[in-house]
């Protein structure tokens, strides 16, 4: 295959991808933790920022069975934000230069402290102030269909919403168990292909509406600034300006608000071709990415930073070193490694 | 015996897909992984539901799980026509 990004001479300008729930697995990333520095560093500024859950979140976090289920909110939330951060910070280590980031649901959060909106401190304690909340709104959950949002509208009732257009094909719908199965089921019977995303709440759906109540004055509370890279935002389709960082309720409203990832990707991309990276477990941004029409007439490019399945941590290690390689390719300058902090040297190549 | 092709699961992906534009899926495709052709799961689920129906034949469950390129699961799709040849001769 020709090397992304290279048709022109000019490397093509790098954005980041960071998922949202979904994308969570057991022991995601983990294979990265005590071999890749930055990696291991941000994650451990992580749990010393969780404070007393800190421990238990490292513990399940590790554990090949854990405690808590990892599609509950109190683990995929956090988790996902820890590593999508980590990672993203690790891609900065090994020289990446992005100039834009995208972040699905709990990904914009990862993304927006990337970017220096949020201390990782604060967001962390942000971030679990979130999940308290949640864990106590009415349960729920999300169904992806394979389907347009027009297509979808009909079958919408009650408390049962569009939380999320992950592509001109992909719906996904949220809400209480019970309407929503009752969607699914009409759906599937008008011969639409639906599948439940692995989550126990009904993200992106006004039923956590009531719950996010006082979320706002906790983002008023912390230190704000702006994004050293331009973040684009997937609730408004369009990088995040002053007034939205301004904004305590548009953090505050976040896991309410539907997730706008399609239409945010296409603004992205409207704007220049990019290499889209996708810094999170399991691939899932980067299969939407790929969906794209720059990406599919081979003009932007998807690498992903990590294996498509849960797998072996040598095989996390061995698709970081893959993913370099392919962005070295692509004409980034990579810088060799891990090690820098003194374990053995590996070679990348 | 290959009663199902290449060019017939591309057709159907295409339509899955609801590509406006005509996706280019070279031979070289058929051995590369679903997804780094931009079939997520979602698709691939798609895929296999109108396959089931245009062939009226039945899937293993297993097969979106293992067969993760389209040669793999034009495979899986003739093992499937194949195994259900007898019973419909037997009916018929």
């Amino acid at each position: 295959m020709t090397p992304a990004g290279t048709r022109t001479g000019q490397p093509l300008p790098v954005a980041l991808l960071l998922p949202g729930q979904g994308a969570q697995h057991v022991r995601m990333a983990a294979g990265l933790y005590g071999h890749e520095p930055a990696f291991s560093a941000a994650m451990d500024e992580f749990f010393d920022a969780a404070g007393a859950e800190g421990d238990a979140l490292r513990r399940d976090w590790l554990a090949e069975r854990p405690r808590t289920d990892m599609d509950h909110v109190t683990r995929s939330q956090p988790l996902l934000f820890a590593v999508g951060h980590a990672l993203g910070r690790t891609a900065l280590d090994r020289g990446l230069r992005p100039t834009a980031l995208l972040g699905h649901s709990i990904g914009e959060m990862a993304a927006a402290t990337l970017a220096g909106v949020f201390r990782l401190p604060d967001a962390t304690g942000l971030v679990l102030d979130r999940v308290r909340r949640l864990a106590g709104a009415p349960p729920g959950g999300m169904l992806a269909v394979a389907a347009s949002t027009a297509e979808v509208a009909p079958y919408l009732r009650g408390q049962v919403v569009v939380g999320a257009v992950n592509t001109p094909r992909q719906t996904v719908l949220a809400g209480p168990d019970e309407p929503l199965e009752a969607a699914g089921r009409a759906l599937r019977e008008a011969g639409f292909v639906c599948r439940r995303v692995p989550s126990l709440s009904p993200f992106h759906s006004p039923v956590l509406e009531p719950a996010c109540r006082g979320a706002a004055e906790r983002f008023a509370a912390v230190e704000r600034h702006l994004p050293s890279v331009p973040v684009h935002s997937a609730y408004t389709a369009a990088p995040l300006t002053r007034s939205d960082i301004d904004d305590p309720g548009f953090w505050a409203g976040q896991p309410v608000a539907p997730v706008l990832f399609w239409p945010a990707l296409e603004a992205l991309l409207a704007g220049g071709d990019h290499l889209l990276v996708d810094v999170g477990p399991g691939q899932g941004l980067s299969a939407v990415a790929r969906r794209h029409p720059a990406v599919r007439r081979g003009t932007s490019a998807v690498v992903s930073l990590l294996p498509p399945r849960p797998g072996a941590p040598e095989a996390d290690r061995a698709g970081l070193d893959a993913a370099l390689r392919r962005l070295e390719a692509a004409g980034h300058p990579v810088v060799r490694g891990p090690g820098r902090t003194g374990a053995p040297e590996h070679s990348v190549a | 015996m290959s009663a199902f092709t290449l060019e017939d699961l591309f057709t159907i992906m295409r339509e899955c897909a609801g590509e406006e534009e005509s996706v280019d899926l070279a031979d070289t495709a058929a051995l590369q992984e679903f997804a780094e052709l931009g079939y997520d799961s979602l698709a691939l689920m798609e895929a296999l539901s109108r396959v089931e129906r245009a062939y009226d034949v039945e899937l293993p469950e297993e097969t979106l799980g293992e067969a993760l390129t389209p040669a793999a699961f034009v495979d899986a799709v003739n093992a499937a026509l194949a195994a259900r040849t007898p019973a419909v001769e037997a009916a018929g």
